[in-house]
């Protein structure tokens, strides 16, 4: 139950309440005039002094407080821990059926929405199956006042999650139910992969090393790798997926590279790019670069033991299949039951805090200014019809009204 | 009829008289202060009796013969001629925002009054001339309570404006006011001619009483902050930061009082200074009580 400001720097705006006090600061000689007989005692020698002063008070302060909310609009101030209504909410994972998750938490007097970017209504089509589950469900949480109460029905295959168990500020009703939900894509698709070698004659010896490698793919993947050696003049099938390149530069192999294709070239020093193999002493002995659409494996020398010691080593098939692949994704995909949320008490007590609790004072406070400006204008008016010979006319009047007796001669 | 005294002044003027100081008023049989009511003095005139007056001064023949009380009154050997001459200038005009509507001039229509029923009482003959505003006013001389009236009328049309009258339009004042009068002056004194007209009457052997009309703020100086002052005389104005200027000014306004009345001390003059926020009687008490009446009513 407090007040929160979400722009504090706003509040620089109440510089600007110098400006009606500059207006209304009058530096004057007040001089009050006095019918005195005994005139010719009075020495001269003290002349009046000027005198500092604010005319018009109310309309000052009405100014002020203007300018203050002003400032104070702009600041965003909001009323946090005002308990809304809090809503109860359900989110359905893509892939559940809406009867399933209806029929799973109960009662439905909830909002029905998909846990997908932007939270749709269930109304609206299923989004994409897509989805980083543990990321919406900590964005939700935020969102939510925290009285409202979370249902979450999900697949019993759950994707979509990272590292942990996804830790929220409140307890969620976890439900899973059977889903038909479509076996995500592996990073490892069955498809068919051709790595061609064009090779200079003198490159020859490194063939067997690719050969190699290439049959300890196909160990662990039967036959999912073809391996294809030729020399550099030979043209490259349409299947390659991959390629060696162990001669010299060649159009073919700049042709490959701007059709998008992968290429391990040697002997390539003076590549740029970053790392991608070190050896021991952080030498570097491989950098990947893009060069247009393609992808560049430069080697600093050729593909033999002497230039490239981890030529020998026995996770080469592994690391040159990286290289050409990219790394395979971390896994994200649990079983439901096991991936169901922690209450943190430490995001408990942020949340509490956070500006989904709070209630936004614009609309007041813009009232609130549109009233003062109203009355402002009001006080102004008013004041300005009398006072339009100016304060210092009246003073004198009031003071010649009550000193001075006229006479009616 | 302006109500010029108000009641609880005029019971306290019972025990007042009006009093030459001077002896031998010259005509008459006798000198003033001695005059006595007996037997063999000339009959003036009736008048209705009035609770106070002593019983043995009832003509008990009129009584009997009217069913009423009647005193009588003689007229007195000497009567003796009052004078009141009042400051009518501008700066009779000053009054206290105190209380705004009573200025130095109403003060000296009230004491004026009070003289002239002092006079009335005793059978003394009395005269007015303000001095101010547009022309001299002059009330001549004379006894009885039209002669008051007519006073009082001439005062309740006085209005405070002008200067001091030079000293041309003051020559009737020298024919009427005749040696052996007693003068009451009723001035602020700020004008040095005012000061100079009773010095000399008092040096041509008139009998000069004076009171000066101060107002509180004149004694006081209650101001602070930036003043505009205006003299209502000559129309010259002042600024000052009235707080700063007071201690001089109080200095220099009681040094210019202490010198008139020394100066009127020397001459001989009775003077009384009456600021507007006291008692209207002490000035008259100063002036007309004293010891040495009390002894002469006693004798």
């Amino acid at each position: 139950m407090s007040l929160a400001l979400l722009a504090p720097l706003g509040l620089a705006a109440l510089a600007a309440l110098a400006l009606p006090l500059l207006i209304h600061l009058v530096r004057r000689l007040e001089l009050q005039t006095t019918p005195f007989a005994a005139l010719r005692w009075i020495s001269e020698r003290v002349r009046p002094q000027r005198r500092l002063r604010f005319e018009r008070l109310w309309l000052l302060l009405l100014r002020l407080v203007l300018l203050a909310a002003l400032a104070l609009l702009l600041a965003r101030p909001v009323w946090n821990g005002d308990a809304q209504p809090a809503r109860s909410w359900g989110v359905v994972a893509p892939g559940v059926a809406l009867g399933d998750a209806r029929a799973a938490v109960g009662a439905g007097e909830a909002e029905w929405h998909w846990l997908a970017p932007g939270f749709p209504r269930t109304d609206e089509a299923p989004p994409s199956s897509t989805v980083a589950v543990a990321s919406l469900l900590r964005e939700l949480d935020a969102e939510l006042p925290s009285a409202a109460k979370l249902a979450v029905v999900v697949p019993e295959q759950l994707g979509g999650l990272d590292g942990e168990r996804p830790r929220l500020s409140r307890a969620v009703d976890w439900r899973s139910v059977p889903a038909r939900a479509p076996e995500a894509a592996s990073w490892s698709n069955a498809a068919p992969i051709r790595l061609a070698v064009r090779y200079a004659p003198e490159s020859a010896d490194s063939l067997r090393y690719l050969r190699a490698a290439v049959a300890a793919w196909n160990q662990r993947e039967a036959g999912r790798y073809a391996f294809d050696a030729q020399p550099a003049e030979v043209p490259l099938a349409e299947t390659t997926t991959w390629l060696v390149w162990l001669a010299p530069p060649a159009p073919a192999l700049t042709q490959w590279l701007d059709r998008g294709g992968t290429a391990l070239v040697a002997g390539r020093a003076d590549a740029g790019g970053e790392p991608l193999w070190r050896d021991a002493s952080g030498r570097v002995l491989a950098r990947q670069s893009s060069d247009g659409a393609g992808r560049t494996i430069a080697l600093a020398g050729a593909l033999t033991p002497a230039d490239l010691p981890p030529l020998l080593d026995a996770d080469f098939p592994d690391r040159l299949r990286a290289a050409f692949a990219g790394a395979p994704p971390a896994p994200d995909r649990a079983p439901a039951a096991v991936a169901a949320p922690r209450v943190d008490e430490r995001i408990a007590a942020s949340a509490a805090q956070s500006p989904a609790n709070a209630r936004p004072l614009d609309a007041w406070l813009a009232w609130l200014i549109a009233g003062l400006f109203l009355l402002e204008r009001i006080v102004a008016m008013r004041i300005g019809g009398p006072a339009a010979e100016g304060p210092r006319a009246r003073a004198a009047k009031d003071a010649g009204g009550t000193r001075a007796q006229e006479s009616p001669t | 009829m302006l109500q010029l005294i108000p009641p609880d002044l005029r019971a306290r003027l019972r025990d007042l008289r009006l009093v030459a100081r001077r002896g031998g008023a010259g005509d008459g049989l006798g000198q003033h202060a001695s005059r006595s009511r007996g037997a063999g003095l000339e009959f003036a005139q009736y008048r209705a009796y009035e609770p106070g007056d002593e019983l043995r001064r009832i003509d008990w023949k009129l009584y009997a013969r009217s069913d009423r009380y009647f005193v009588r009154e003689a007229e007195r050997d000497s009567p003796l001629t009052a004078w009141l001459i009042v400051d009518a200038s501008a700066s009779m005009r000053q009054a206290d925002a105190a209380r705004a509507g009573y200025s130095k001039l109403d003060a000296a229509k009230t004491l004026a009054a009070c003289v002239f029923e002092l006079a009335l009482r005793q059978g003394d003959r009395f005269g007015l001339a303000a001095l101010g505003g547009a022309a001299p006013v002059f009330v001549p001389a004379g006894s009885a309570a039209r002669q008051r009236d007519r006073c009082l009328l001439e005062l309740a049309r006085l209005q405070a404006a002008g200067g001091w009258p030079d000293a041309a339009a003051l020559h009737p004042l020298w024919e009427r006011i005749r040696p052996p009068s007693v003068v009451v002056m009723l001035s602020d004194f700020f004008d040095e001619a005012a000061a100079e007209l009773a010095l000399r009457l008092a040096a041509a052997r008139r009998e000069v009483l004076s009171v000066q009309l101060l107002s509180a703020e004149e004694r006081d100086f209650p101001f602070a902050g930036g003043h505009r002052f205006l003299d209502p005389e000559s129309g010259a104005e002042r600024r000052v930061e009235a707080a700063a200027v007071r201690r001089d000014y109080l200095e220099r306004f009681a040094a210019a009082r202490a010198e008139l009345a020394r100066r009127f001390g020397a001459a001989g003059i009775l003077h009384v200074e009456h600021v507007l926020d006291r008692p209207l009687d002490e000035p008259l008490r100063a002036l007309f009580g004293g010891a040495g009446v009390e002894s002469k009513r006693s004798a």
